[in-house]
This record gives C-alpha cells, sequence and structure tokens, in this order.
C-alpha cells in the first residue's frame, strides 16, 4: 500500500546502445514477432506477465522484473514514432529494465489506473490487438483494455508467443548452455547431501544455496522419497530419508532467464533389484525418444516412441491418464512449453529444447524419474547436460558407505552394479 | 516459487480454528445471500486459498468452492496423483481435478438449485476464468465479492502471531546475514536460501539491487506456513551518508506505526529524513499488509489514508531510486500494538528468541509431523 507518491514520475529511458550480439538478438526477436503478427493481422501486442508468467515480457525486456503484473507493448511498426515500452507494477524494476536497455520507454504501472499503458496503446489506434497471457489477464486490467480501445478486437496472442519462441537463436542456446552446467551442479548438490535422516526439505535448500551461488534466479523443483509406493512428486516433505529410499527429482534452475530441467534419481544406499530394474527400463525409453529426435517429428512421435518402450514390456497403462501421460516438455524462458505428449502433433523444429522424461509410476520401484534435455538438430539430439544417465546412490550412513569412507568421496558413488537386463524389466 | 515445506500442525494452528476461518466466510455468505463462494489462486498469488484450508498451489492455478454450508471444495488444475498429498497437508478432503475449471465447476453444481455464486476478489480472476464459469454455470447468478477473506486475514490470530514471530526471526537473520557478510550477490542469495528454507519456510524470495557507493539492497520475502514477513536491509551502506538516512527515515517510519495511523503518517514521520536524501533521490515510504506481501501490495488501492489496523503485521518501507539509477531499500515487517509498533525482523531479534534457527545452530527440531521449527520449541 503506497502511503505517499513518488517525487519524481517513476520513469525510465533506454540505457546506452546495446552491446552488438545484444542488439542482433532484439532485431531478431522483433523481427519474428512482427512477421508473426502480420499474418494474425496484429496492429499491435501487448505482453502481460503475471508472476508466474513472465517468458514473454522477458523475451522483450531481457529483465529480471519481480513485478506482480508487467508489460511490454510492441507496435506493429518499426517506424521511430512506434516506441517499444515496459510497465511493472514494481519501481524497483526500472532499473533493472534500464540495465538491460531493451526497451524505448519503461514506466511503473498503477494496477488501478493503468494509463501509462492505456494511453500509449490509445495513440497506436489499433483495430486488432494481440494479448500474450490474455487467458490469464486480471478483469481489473482487462477491462481498463477495453476502456481504452472500445473498437478494438482483443485477441489472444499466447500460442504466437509460443511459436515465436520455439525456435532458439545461438544466443539463446548460449545462455541455456549456462543453465545446463547449472544444472549439473544442482544435481551433484542433491546427491552429495543424501543421508539417512535428512528431511527432504533440507534437501532442497541444500540445492537452492547451491545453484543461487552460482548465479541460478529461480528454481523449480518437485521431490518425493520412500519406497516402491511413491506415486508422484510435490514440494518436499518433513520426511526423513531412510536407508534403501529412493529420492527423485525435478531440478529445473533459471539463468539469464533460461529454464532448464535435469530428471535424476538416487538411492540412499545400494540400490535394490528392483530399482536397477526400474532405470533400465525408464533408460531405455529415454533413448528411443532420442533416436525419435530430429527436426520435422511432432511431439506425439517423441511421446509414442518412448510409450513404446513401456508397453513391450508389459507397462503401459503407466503410460496413461491414470499415472503421468506427459513425457517432456519444452523449455525456454517457460519451464514447461510444448508438451510431449501423444497427441500433441506439434512439430518440432530445428534448434527446439526440451526435455525428455518419461517419469512415471510403475511397480518396479515406485515413481521413476530420469530425463535430459535436448536441442534438435538436423543430425538428431544434443544432450545439453552433462551429468551422466545412471543410478546414482549415495553411501553416507550406510554400511556400504562407511567400508568405503577410507577411499571413496561421500555421496554421488558411482553406480557399480551389472545391467539387470531390459528383458526382466517386463 | 513455492518449493518448501508445506505443513499441517495442530499445535500451530488448532483444528477449530481452520473451522473457523470458514465459518466466518459463510457467515459473510449468508449475509449477502451467496449460495456458493470460488477464491481464485496460482502459485504466484493463493494466500486466500491457504488461510482457509492450508491448501499449497505449488504450480498452475486453483478455486476453492466454499458453499454457505458445508465443506469446501477445491478445484484444480493440478493432476490427482497429488491428491494425497493436499488432503494430508490440508483441511480439504474433496478435491477435484480437471482442465478448465468451468467443467468442475459444473460437476460441482450437479444436483444443486441454481442459485448465487459470488467470486471472492472478482477483479483479479483472470477475466476468461470468469466467462468460463458463467457459461459453465446457466441458470445461476455470478456476482462479484468484495477481498472477504482477505479482510479477514488483516489482524492475525494469536497462533498466527506466534508463527509471524518466528518467521520474523528466521528472515531478519538471513537479511542481516546475507548484507552483514563481505560476500557476492549470488552468495548473499545463497545465504539466505539456505537458512530460509533450510528453517522449513514455503517459500522465498530474495531480490538484489545495486545501489550506489558500491552498495546493495538485500530484499528478502519469506512465506512460512501461510503467512508472510519481509525485511530489506543495504550491504556495504554503512559508511555512506544516504544509507544512513534511509535507515533513519525508516526508523522513523517504523516508531509511527500505531493503530489509526495512516500511510500519510508514516510519510510525514519519515520526512525529515528523506529530505535529507541526496538531490534528485526518488524516494517513497508505503506499508504493505503481510496479508499482500505475496504481490508486495501491488494489486491493492493505493490510497495513503486506511488506517493501520490494532493487530495487524504490516511491512514498511523506505525504498530509493537513486540518482544514477541505483536502488534501496530498506524494510521490516512491525506488529502494530496498542502499545506501539513491535519490530519482528529487527536486527537481533533471532538472539532475543529462545533459540536460534536450526540452520544457523546446527540443531535440528522436530515438530509432531517431523517438521523443524525454527525457533526451537517442540510440539510435543
Amino acid at each position: 500500500m503506497t502511503s505517499a507518491p513518488s517525487r519524481t514520475p517513476g520513469t525510465a529511458s533506454r540505457a546506452p546502445a546495446l552491446d552488438p550480439a545484444d542488439a542482433a538478438e532484439r532485431a531478431l526477436r522483433h523481427q519474428k514477432v512482427r512477421d508473426a503478427m502480420a499474418e494474425e493481422g496484429l496492429d499491435a501486442l501487448i505482453a502481460f506477465a503475471p508472476g508466474w508468467r513472465r517468458e514473454n515480457v522477458r523475451y522483450f525486456t531481457d529483465a529480471r522484473l519481480t513485478g506482480t503484473a508487467s508489460f511490454v507493448l510492441f507496435p506493429a511498426s518499426g517506424s521511430a514514432s512506434a516506441e517499444v515500452c515496459a510497465f511493472s507494477t514494481r519501481r524497483a524494476d526500472l532499473p533493472a529494465l534500464r540495465a538491460a536497455g531493451w526497451v524505448d520507454h519503461a514506466a511503473v504501472l498503477d494496477a488501478h489506473d493503468p494509463s501509462a499503458l492505456t494511453e500509449p496503446l490509445r495513440d497506436l489506434r489499433p483495430r486488432r490487438v494481440g494479448v500474450a497471457h490474455l487467458e490469464l489477464l486480471p478483469g481489473l486490467l482487462a477491462e481498463a483494455l477495453r476502456r481504452a480501445l472500445p473498437d478494438a478486437e482483443l485477441v489472444s496472442a499466447s500460442a504466437l508467443m509460443d511459436r515465436v519462441r520455439m525456435v532458439k537463436s545461438d544466443w539463446e542456446l548460449a545462455r541455456m548452455r549456462r543453465s545446463a552446467a547449472v544444472c549439473a551442479a544442482g544435481w551433484q548438490a542433491f546427491v552429495d547431501v543424501l543421508e539417512p535422516g535428512l528431511p527432504e526439505y533440507r534437501i532442497v535448500a541444500e540445492v537452492e544455496a547451491e545453484i543461487k551461488r552460482l548465479g541460478a534466479e529461480d528454481n523449480f523443483m518437485l521431490i518425493a522419497s520412500g519406497g516402491d509406493e511413491v506415486r508422484g512428486m510435490t514440494a518436499p516433505t518433513p520426511r526423513s530419508l531412510e536407508a534403501g529410499d529412493m529420492v527423485r527429482t525435478e531440478l529445473t534452475p533459471q539463468m539469464d532467464g533460461y529454464w532448464l530441467q535435469i530428471c535424476r534419481s538416487a538411492v540412499v544406499g545400494p540400490p535394490s533389484d528392483g530399482q536397477r530394474r526400474s532405470f533400465d527400463l525408464f533408460n531405455e525409453s529415454v533413448e528411443a525418444g532420442m533416436a525419435a529426435t530430429r527436426p520435422g517429428v511432432t511431439a506425439h512421435d517423441v511421446a509414442k516412441a518412448q510409450n513404446d518402450v513401456f508397453r513391450k514390456y508389459g507397462y503401459g497403462e503407466y503410460c496413461t491418464s491414470k499415472y503421468t501421460r506427459v513425457r517432456g516438455h519444452g523449455h525456454g524462458l517457460h519451464l514447461d512449453e510444448t508438451p510431449i505428449i501423444e497427441g500433441n502433433e506439434t512439430v518440432l523444429p530445428e534448434n527446439a529444447v526440451f526435455i525428455i522424461h518419461p517419469n512415471t509410476y510403475t511397480p518396479l520401484a515406485g515413481y521413476h524419474v530420469l530425463g535430459d534435455p535436448v536441442r534438435v538438430t538436423k543430425d538428431g539430439p544434443e544432450v545439453l547436460i552433462a551429468t551422466e544417465r545412471k543410478l546414482f546412490h549415495s553411501d553416507k550412513g550406510s554400511s556400504a558407505g562407511r567400508a568405503g569412507a577410507a577411499g571413496a568421496p561421500a555421496g554421488a558413488a558411482e553406480e557399480p552394479g551389472t545391467p539387470s537386463g531390459k528383458e526382466s524389466a517386463a | 516459487m513455492k518449493r518448501g515445506l508445506v505443513v499441517l500442525d495442530p499445535d500451530e494452528v488448532p483444528t477449530e480454528e481452520w473451522a473457523e476461518r470458514v465459518g466466518g466466510l459463510q457467515s459473510r455468505l449468508a449475509d449477502e445471500r451467496v449460495d456458493l463462494a470460488l477464491v481464485y489462486g496460482d502459485v504466484f498469488a493463493s494466500d486466500d486459498i491457504a488461510y482457509l484450508t492450508n491448501l499449497c498451489i505449488y504450480w498452475n492455478e486453483g478455486v476453492l468452492a466454499v458453499p454457505a454450508d458445508g465443506e469446501p471444495v477445491f478445484l484444480t488444475k493440478l493432476s490427482p496423483r497429488v491428491h494425497p498429498w493436499m488432503r494430508r497437508v490440508s483441511t480439504v478432503s474433496r478435491i477435484e481435478s480437471g482442465r478448465q475449471f468451468g467443467a468442475l465447476a459444473a460437476k460441482l453444481a450437479e444436483g444443486r438449485e441454481a442459485g448465487t455464486v459470488g467470486l471472492v476478489d472478482a477483479p483479479l480472476w483472470p477475466e476468461p476464468v470468469v466467462a468460463e464459469l458463467r457459461a459453465a454455470l446457466p441458470g445461476w447468478e455470478l456476482r462479484e465479492l468484495p477481498g472477504l477473506v482477505r479482510e479477514r486475514r488483516a489482524v492475525p490470530s494469536p497462533a498466527e502471531v506466534a508463527l509471524l514471530r518466528t518467521a520474523a526471526r528466521v528472515v531478519g537473520e538471513a537479511a542481516d546475514t546475507a548484507a552483514g557478510a563481505v560476500l557476492g550477490t549470488q552468495d548473499r542469495v545463497a545465504t539466505v536460501e539456505r537458512i530460509v528454507r533450510g528453517a522449513g519456510f514455503l517459500d522465498v524470495q530474495v531480490n538484489t539491487a545495486d545501489a550506489t557507493d558500491g552498495a546493495e539492497c538485500v530484499q528478502v520475502t519469506g512465506q512460512y506456513r501461510t503467512l508472510w514477513v519481509h525485511a530489506s536491509r543495504i550491504a556495504g551502506g554503512a559508511g555512506t551518508d544516504w544509507a544512513g538516512t534511509l535507515q533513519d527515515a525508516l526508523d522513523r517510519a517504523v516508531a509511527a506505526a500505531r493503530p489509526g495511523a495512516t500511510g500519510a503518517d508514516l510519510a510525514a514521520a519519515a520526512g525529515p529524513a528523506l529530505d535529507r536524501l541526496p538531490a534528485g533521490t526518488d524516494a517513497q515510504v508505503t506499508w504493505v499488509g503481510q496479508t499482500d506481501l505475496a504481490s508486495a501490495g501491488e494489486y491493492r488501492p493505493a490510497t495513503a489514508d486506511t488506517p493501520l489496523a490494532a493487530g495487524a503485521a504490516v511491512a514498511v518501507t523506505v525504498d530509493a531510486l537513486l540518482p544514477g539509477g541505483g536502488y534501496a531499500a530498506l524494510a521490516d515487517t512491525v506488529l502494530v500494538t496498542a502499545d506501539g509498533p513491535e519490530r519482528l525482523t529487527a536486527a537481533g531479534s533471532a538472539a532475543d528468541g529462545e533459540a536460534a534457527t536450526p540452520a544457523a545452530s546446527g540443531h535440528d527440531t522436530t515438530s509432531t509431523n517431523g517438521a523443524a521449527r525454527p525457533d526451537g520449541r517442540s510440539a510435543q
């Protein structure tokens, strides 16, 4: 609640010229968006970002914003008079916008009087306006847009922006590779702390601290520990780890705006036969998904390849909606882009990035989590993380760990077992 | 993002208090002649739903349906696979999952006589969701309701105050530690994450900003159970005139945070200090109720004349856009009491408590369901 107005208007103008690579990336984005807008007959585009979906605003600003609501106003015309403007309900975001320097003008937005946005929008006299995340726009703000443009048509531009963002540039891929390095470090921190008696939420605290130390801006993370009874993952619980538990996680740090995920499972102590067989099944499924990945295939194709492995061994029912259907999803400025799921006929283009993860429950060892993020290339998938795909285990606190304490570092022990054979998974 | 600990502990919030929260809303519904209230939440802002049920929307969206008489039902886009966990950590027994709220609401309305549906805090609902519900509930009147739940949250109960004190000690200590040591920006954030999440918080948001003169602003907002606290500190600015002046302004604003005082009163109290800030500084004084800290109060009407309620917990902030483009903020969470403001996140408050946090002390204590208690007390 504001107690006193600011003494000067909360505005910021663009910083000095961008680095040439950044300038080229911004120009590329503007062109891609304008081309898509032309196809859909849009005179202006508004990117709206609620607190949990800031990807489209980030695409235009390259700034880490924190406001409850933020916007970018992007005109179809590239003329000098048609500036790209950004708005946030949080004035602390203004220095970030200015420092990034990707927009021509930035200002604080009052959610109850959003004239800072609606007045320049009205000046554009648009007839058809696309709003990215119109589906999430609060009535308070939607009504203000309609009042400002009583004769204009407001349509969703969410799908348009999803398409525009799907193919990653070299500039973006460089950032995603930095995210990949943090994924690997986060997983290492995860394995390093596993020991009997440790509560799940303390694992999360240690992982968060490590990836933030490395520069992660945010993280999405699900976790579950236990045995065959585990059916899915959630936020962490106070449950303390026990010897023999399998600890599963989806770990998704965000670096420089870009999210990337690693999915792994680790055992506290020596893995059981069921856990080994489960790993083999899931690993074969991941491999099948990767073998199907090339430009022009659909999300359905990649999901089906993974599910066929489960079906081959008699575990097909665990790929249904009763358990988990999603076999991966796109990555980028949003962590959960195009779903990799049977029935999704979205074509995967070259330089799309997504994770292949057949995570689901089976009776072999309960919910299992395994997956790698990949880039689609003409030569097949490029796996973006260096972390080995294996069934990790920790020896800390176990008899094996005590026996090996003199020679081996604690945690992150190599999986010593011989693969149990894929046939046995059936 | 919500990826921390979710706990339902009757030793922290008695079972009857949860029932009273829903009952209080239902009384208002009777007054308003509303048959069914719907409360919307998403992963970013779902505190009304958490207040009523302890549900955590860790991803996506949800709608809590509260009938004028009967048990609440949670409608969610989250998978049924997480229903067992949701039931375990909340007071809700019926949860319905689906891809569209309209279909879920229609299913809920089956067999009921059409009546009036009230949308709590309607202007903040995504407009398409409202349209979807309207289409799915033919014959029902959809009516906008004000922030009935948030109003009830404004003055915390004694149980909530106890939790707030605990939370504030942790957040205050984390902010002090992160800002007090010679650390890089990322290490400051890591320090806060380890302390706050390690103490069993559900959520923590750490923002840093470059100020000027090499100083850095560290802002910590944490959610412990269903409650929020906030503290902001300046690192490396102790020797600068403007940082001391900003601290003086915050001290004056906090001292003015008494029942009935308005935002304008806080600003007036801080004014003499703010006037000493460097020319060109754009400074302001704000307060945000802990009920609105998830969104920093940005969806609340920006009025200067709203009085502080006795018993409310609020974050008082003095922030400044500094000449040259830097940003700095100082803030503490304050309990507004008849005897004056109690600064919950003040420096040294951790030392005043019964014990240091488990993260800081290296000791872990557990509650009835095994959750760590940052204040070290036992639920046994």
